[in-house]
């Protein structure tokens, strides 16, 4: 592992020059919003560029209009100082650009090898199936990204999904690579290992752009970081020049408090208990392999994890929307094992679902109908068997208000609000009925600063009235400055719960991965990867340039 | 297949979601009318003449309207049904079984009780062709909320399933009557079960539109009653926009998806009914496709109680306006369900309508409500 | 009466086997186009129509020209114009699919009525069209029972049945046909990948209509040997009900056409046996009701079959 600035290898063309990408005036409005307003990025050859800022600041459109998914209303793209158009991703593939979405694409019932060869496929008319697979494990065991071909996409964990978006730009010999989030499915170690197959290629003379939020991310492997926004540049900065709290001003436009302010808690009686909980994923496989958990009036607890260990299933069991196959949940004390998600709700129990436009809201229908979902069938809503609107729209109003949702318009379809306001509706209507325990899943995921902090002071201030809070997210710095007590899930099993207090990053991020207190330095199997990623790299940049040369 | 694209859209203010909702039918209508148009000319005929024929046909005489509102009922009340369950989220392609077998029902019931009086008669009957639509409709929707079965294809063989059942009880089943020859058909409703003929003979001679009609407004009263006052339909409406944020509100899906097919159902069986209370008794493939057609009227209306109110009227007058139509002007009076189809094609590309209107200058309108 | 003794008789008949053959054929042509259509993504209840014009334009070409090749490419390009039509509604307009397709089929209906009452009012459609021809099988022919049944068959069902193992082919072992299952599984994962998924969607719409025709063409050229309102009655749907039973696989779609041409010749054979033949008719429609629910179960659907892509969302 080299920290030293990476050399150019032999047969690639001068670092200096002009950039090796440069946007220049990019402007997109979508509607009445103006996603990128005259934006510029420059990133230079072998780089490692990051693109910072909060959601909603124009990261993604921008990398979007890059690969020619969305047009530009305005604005140029120029490779090596030539401009070029790009009206679509075969213009942008076309041009050495790769890139890894936040949201995989991959067709889940087709295998590893069709994934990869999709509209590049080896054949005539017929599709080279046996040469698929081998080009497919060529490049993988070249670059080693360990993967079977033959397996069906769907099959796969995610850390391995994404290694086959990876082999996807790798097979298309892109030089310009751009990952879109690419840690938020990750554990930090695998994060470390994400970012030394980075080196990697940038060693072997491609570049790559980082699109993040994690100022950790950007510290840890940029050379540079451009900011966005609102749609606009804000600053374009040096990482070994600058620090986290520069780019967290320049991000969001103020003094940043990086912290949650909490007094210390008040832990009551036990509200909400699991016991050896088993139950199976939507696939059927199981997801929960006996649970044992208690959660206290006056408490946050935070399951820290890598997504995709159990968490959903976790709060689904919780809530009554799926099943258990073994063990017991009480709320209060009482057995509700067999009770509908209607009779918890009635018991106070209140869900923050972790996908607000599938589970918390029902998009097209009314805010005030939003409001009341869940209770639309008790007073004062429905008297008689019948709704009773002046109490729905008294209800929004108040609510409204007390949550500070904008537009404060209680017949606006819930569709039309941002994504800060939508959330603010849900937690808005979970809390209204007064809850004994809350199950918040990924409460803040996809919100801006404002929102959030908005979100974490409201949940700090009902855990000091005695609500017991069961906290699920994918952010250890949401579980950090949340949690009272932290468990750590894997597999479908609470490995570890510790009072918040004692806990470190490092522990918890290792008992995420699955492994134990010993294992703190890479293995030699890593450092092996690693070494033969760049040499790959080099050979196969190497390739592209000498093949580029020759043809053109 | 998915019919996640259902067209029930919300724009942003309550005025702008009424305006997109009248205006995107209606420049339908006047699209669907200048293509028809066209079909007209090029087949060598003169459009003028044939819109003029159907319009006086369909509305030239006290008699033509009473006779336009017959044939809107059916369509109507079918409409109900369809778009019940698409509140839902179910596609209820199925109107014309659930209306076969309402209107097997009520005959069954009026021909096997002849000698009750009138009311109680015409209770019992209306009773019958609800239950009798509403079940065959359930079965769909316990087929899906039990086992997933696409309600696009139960309710369409259920449908094959009715007709034929039909054609057995009147071809050669126990709803023939002893002395039956030529066309097959019931025995008659018996005259005291009769839905009331509205005009009296002095004001309209042979005048045939019945009560019916009334029985029609309070169906499309109860159906908006059910969505939008009472908790029910709060939860239907939730689990047709999205089911897993119903069940997450604590909505039992599964119920609420056979309750809303077999409440669908009871709409198209009562929409069985009427054809048959108006000729006096039940033919073999007595009903025109009302069922099918019935799909286009609730699009067309919007799904909203009162838009399929005027969609039906629409259709209804296009049907009986046809017939003139083709008398008078010789042309085809299938001209009628060409005008229909082009109706529910340019209802269905919404997007086609924007640009349009965009053109017009009616930019900011469209954008504001889109 | 021996019920039992009954269908020993009739399903002795080679009559019985045949017409399942002859009645599956036009099923299967638009059943295979509604799974290549469906694979890519778009939705098509139009199959129904798609008949419709196909038939009605081979028995208009076929009148006016007495040529049975330009008569079939007429019916087949009519569908292919058809599909078009729902194409561009469900592709670049982005309309409910269902709903074009419903558009469809009653433009069909209409369109091809209005013009027989224009063509043909007084009349009905002339005698004397030329037919698709009937293979007679040299050997095949004269073997007993078994020449009775294929020994003497349309040159369409030939096609059909030879159109299964091809499509299969086509979707699961050509280039193209991987992007196909890619752009009606996860178009945005394709469209990332350069392959363009409107094009796709058009082609494997219009393959769906070509496909839909030629069975009109076989209706009413070589079945009723004319045209009249309607004359498809229904097999477009039957054929859609076919692809779902049949899981969206060409094979299974093709068994499914099986069966439902089985129970419609069976209707007919036992027609005037005193068995009541409106219940045996209904019979195919029970039993999809009962496989839907007890084999076939949840969707297994294409993931983006009927959902219109948006470019750059």
């Amino acid at each position: 592992m080299s920290a030293e600035a990476p050399r150019s290898p032999a047969g690639l063309p001068p670092r200096d020059g002009p950039p090796y990408l440069e946007m220049r005036g990019i402007t997109k409005a979508f509607g009445s919003l103006l996603a990128n307003d005259h934006v510029e990025l420059s990133v230079r050859r072998q780089e490692i560029h990051a693109v910072v800022g909060e959601n909603g600041a124009g990261k993604t459109t921008l990398m979007n209009i890059l690969y020619g998914l969305v047009h530009p209303d305005a604005g140029e793209i120029l490779f090596e100082g030539k401009p070029v158009r790009i009206r679509g991703p075969r213009d942008a593939i076309a041009a050495g650009v790769g890139m890894v979405h936040q949201h995989f694409q991959l067709v889940p019932v087709m295998t590893v090898a069709e994934n990869v060869v999709l509209g590049q496929e080896p054949g005539g008319i017929v599709l080279d199936r046996a040469g698929s697979v081998a080009q497919v494990r060529e490049l993988s065991e070249r670059f080693g990204l360990i993967v079977d071909p033959t397996a069906r996409v769907d099959t796969l964990p995610v850390g391995v999904q994404q290694r086959v978006e990876l082999l996807k730009i790798l097979y298309r010999g892109s030089r310009l690579l751009v990952f879109d989030e690419p840690t938020a499915v990750l554990t930090p170690q695998e994060t470390d290992e994400l970012f030394e197959i980075f080196r990697g290629l940038v060693a072997g003379g491609k570049t790559v752009i980082l699109i993040t939020h994690k100022l950790g991310e950007v510290m840890a492997i940029s050379e540079r970081v451009t900011v966005l926004r609102q749609g606009r540049n804000a600053a374009v900065l040096e990482t070994a020049r600058t620090s986290p709290a520069e780019i967290a001003r320049a991000m969001v436009g103020r003094e940043v408090l990086l912290r949650v302010e909490r007094d210390e808690a008040h832990i009551g009686a036990e509200r909400l208990r699991l016991d050896g909980v088993k139950a199976d994923s939507d696939r059927g496989l199981p997801a929960l392999a006996g649970v044992d958990l208690t959660v206290r009036s006056g408490e946050i607890v935070g399951i820290a994890g890598v997504s995709g260990n159990g968490q959903l299933e976790l709060a689904e069991v919780v809530a009554g929307l799926r099943p258990v196959t073994a063990g017991h949940v009480y709320l209060e004390g009482r057995d509700v094992r067999d009770q509908s998600a209607a009779e918890r709700r009635a018991n106070g129990l209140a869900y923050i679902p972790e996908d607000r436009h599938t589970r918390g809201l029902i998009l097209p229908f009314e805010v005030k109908e939003n409001l009341i979902l869940g209770s639309q069938s008790k007073p004062p809503f429905a008297v008689h068997g019948q709704l009773r609107w002046p109490a729905i729209d008294e209800r929004a109003t108040s609510l409204i208000r007390q949550f500070d949702i904008r537009p404060p318009n209680p017949d606006a379809p819930a569709s039309s609000l941002s994504g800060g306001n939508q959330q603010k509706v849900v937690v808005a209507r979970e809390l209204a009925e007064g809850p004994k325990v809350l199950v918040a899943a990924e409460p803040t995921r996809g919100l801006d600063v404002g929102a959030t902090e908005f979100i974490h002071r409201e949940l700090v201030e009902k855990r000091d009235e005695g609500l017991a809070i069961l906290l699920i997210s994918s952010e250890l710095d949401e579980i950090f400055s949340l949690s009272d007590t932290i468990a750590v899930i894997y597999q479908g099993r609470i490995v570890e719960v510790m009072p918040s207090a004692a806990a470190s990053r490092e522990r918890v991020g290792l008992l995420m991965a699955g492994g134990s207190v010993e294992e703190v330095t890479p293995s030699a199997a890593q450092i092996a990867q690693a070494a033969a990623l760049q040499a790959a790299a080099a050979a196969s940049s190497a390739q592209d340039y000498a093949s580029r040369e020759g043809s053109s | 297949m998915s019919v996640a694209t259902v067209p029930l859209e919300a724009p942003r203010g309550r005025l702008l979601r009424f305006v997109a909702a009248v205006v995107t039918p209606i420049l339908a209508i006047v699209l669907a009318i200048l293509v028809g148009g066209l079909v007209v000319l090029a087949s060598g005929s003169n459009p003028i003449a044939a819109y003029q024929q159907m319009l006086v046909g369909a509305v030239g005489s006290p008699f033509d309207i009473s006779e336009t509102l017959i044939s809107s009922i059916p369509l109507i009340l079918a409409a109900y049904a369809v778009s019940f369950a698409f509140r839902c989220g179910l596609f209820n392609i199925g109107a014309e079984g659930q209306l076969y077998m309402g209107a097997i029902a009520s005959t069954w019931v009026a021909t096997t009780l002849p000698n009750w009086p009138g009311l109680p008669l015409i209770l019992l009957c209306i009773v019958a062709a609800m239950l009798a639509g509403g079940a065959w409709a359930g079965i769909a929707g316990w087929l899906k909320a039990k086992t997933g079965a696409h309600e696009v294809i139960t309710t369409m063989m259920l449908s094959y399933v009715a007709i034929d059942i039909s054609h057995w009880l009147l071809e050669a089943g126990p709803m023939t009557p002893a002395n039956a020859f030529g066309t097959p058909e019931s025995g008659p409703i018996p005259p005291q079960a009769a839905f009331p003929v509205i005009l009296p003979s002095w004001i309209l001679p042979n005048a045939r539109l019945n009560a019916s009609l009334f029985l029609t407004i309070l169906a499309g009263l109860v159906f908006a009653w059910i969505l939008w006052r009472t908790p029910l339909g709060y939860e239907i409406r939730a689990v047709g926009f999205n089911a897993k944020a119903a069940a997450y509100g604590g909505i039992n899906v599964a119920r609420r998806l056979v309750i809303a097919m077999v409440i669908a159902g009871a709409f198209a069986g009562l929409a069985g009914m009427v054809p048959v209370w108006v000729q006096h008794r039940l033919y073999d493939s007595f009903s025109p496709g009302y069922g099918y057609e019935a799909i286009a009227v609730a699009l067309v209306g919007k799904n909203s109680a009162i838009g399929i109110f005027l969609a039906g009227l629409l259709y209804g007058a296009m049907i009986h306006g046809a017939v003139a139509m083709q008398a008078n002007a010789n042309i085809s009076g299938f001209l009628v369900q060409i005008l229909q189809a082009l109706v529910l094609f340019f209802v269905g590309a919404e997007m086609l309508i924007r640009w349009i209107l965009r053109r017009g200058g009616l930019r900011a309108l469209m954008e504001a409500a889109a | 009466m021996d019920i039992v003794g009954l269908f020993v008789t009739v399903f002795a008949r080679p009559d019985l086997w045949a017409g399942t053959l002859r009645f599956a054929a036009p099923l299967t042509l638009a059943a295979l186009g509604g799974v290549i259509s469906e694979r890519s993504g778009v939705v098509n209840i139009a199959m129904e129509g798609m008949m419709l014009v196909g038939a009605f334009f081979a028995v208009l070409v076929a009148a006016a020209t007495h040529d049975i090749v330009l008569a079939t490419l007429a019916s087949v390009a009519c569908g292919g114009l058809i599909a078009t039509v729902h194409g561009i509604a469900s592709i670049h307009l982005r309309a409910n699919q269902i709903v074009s397709g419903m558009a469809i089929n009653l433009l069909a209906l209409g369109l091809t009525s209005f013009l027989m009452f224009r063509f043909y009012a007084t009349s009905g459609t002339p005698s004397d069209i030329p037919a698709l021809p009937d293979l007679k099988l040299p050997v095949i022919y004269g073997i007993p029972f078994v020449g009775a049944v294929i020994g003497d068959q349309n040159i369409v069902v030939w096609l059909s049945i030879l159109a299964v193992p091809i499509t299969w082919w086509f979707l699961f072992r050509t280039r193209l046909g991987l992007r196909i299952r890619a752009v009606g599984e996860h178009p945005r994962a394709a469209d990332t990948l350069g392959v363009s998924v409107f094009e796709i969607r058009y082609l494997c719409v219009i393959l769906s209509g070509l496909l839909s025709g030629l069975g009109g063409a076989y209706l009413s050229l070589s079945v009723a040997h004319s045209f009249s309102d309607n004359m498809t009655s229904g097999a477009g749907f039957i054929a859609l009900a076919a692809m779902i039973f049949g899981k969206w696989h060409p094979v299974g779609a093709f068994l499914a056409c099986l069966l439902f041409g089985f129970g419609q010749s069976l209707g007919i054979n036992l027609q005037g046996t005193g068995f009541p033949d409106q219940l045996v008719a209904a019979t195919p429609y029970v039993l999809t009701i009962v496989a839907l629910a007890g084999f076939v179960g949840r969707a297994v659907a294409p993931a983006a079959d009927g959902i219109p892509y948006e470019v750059g969302e």
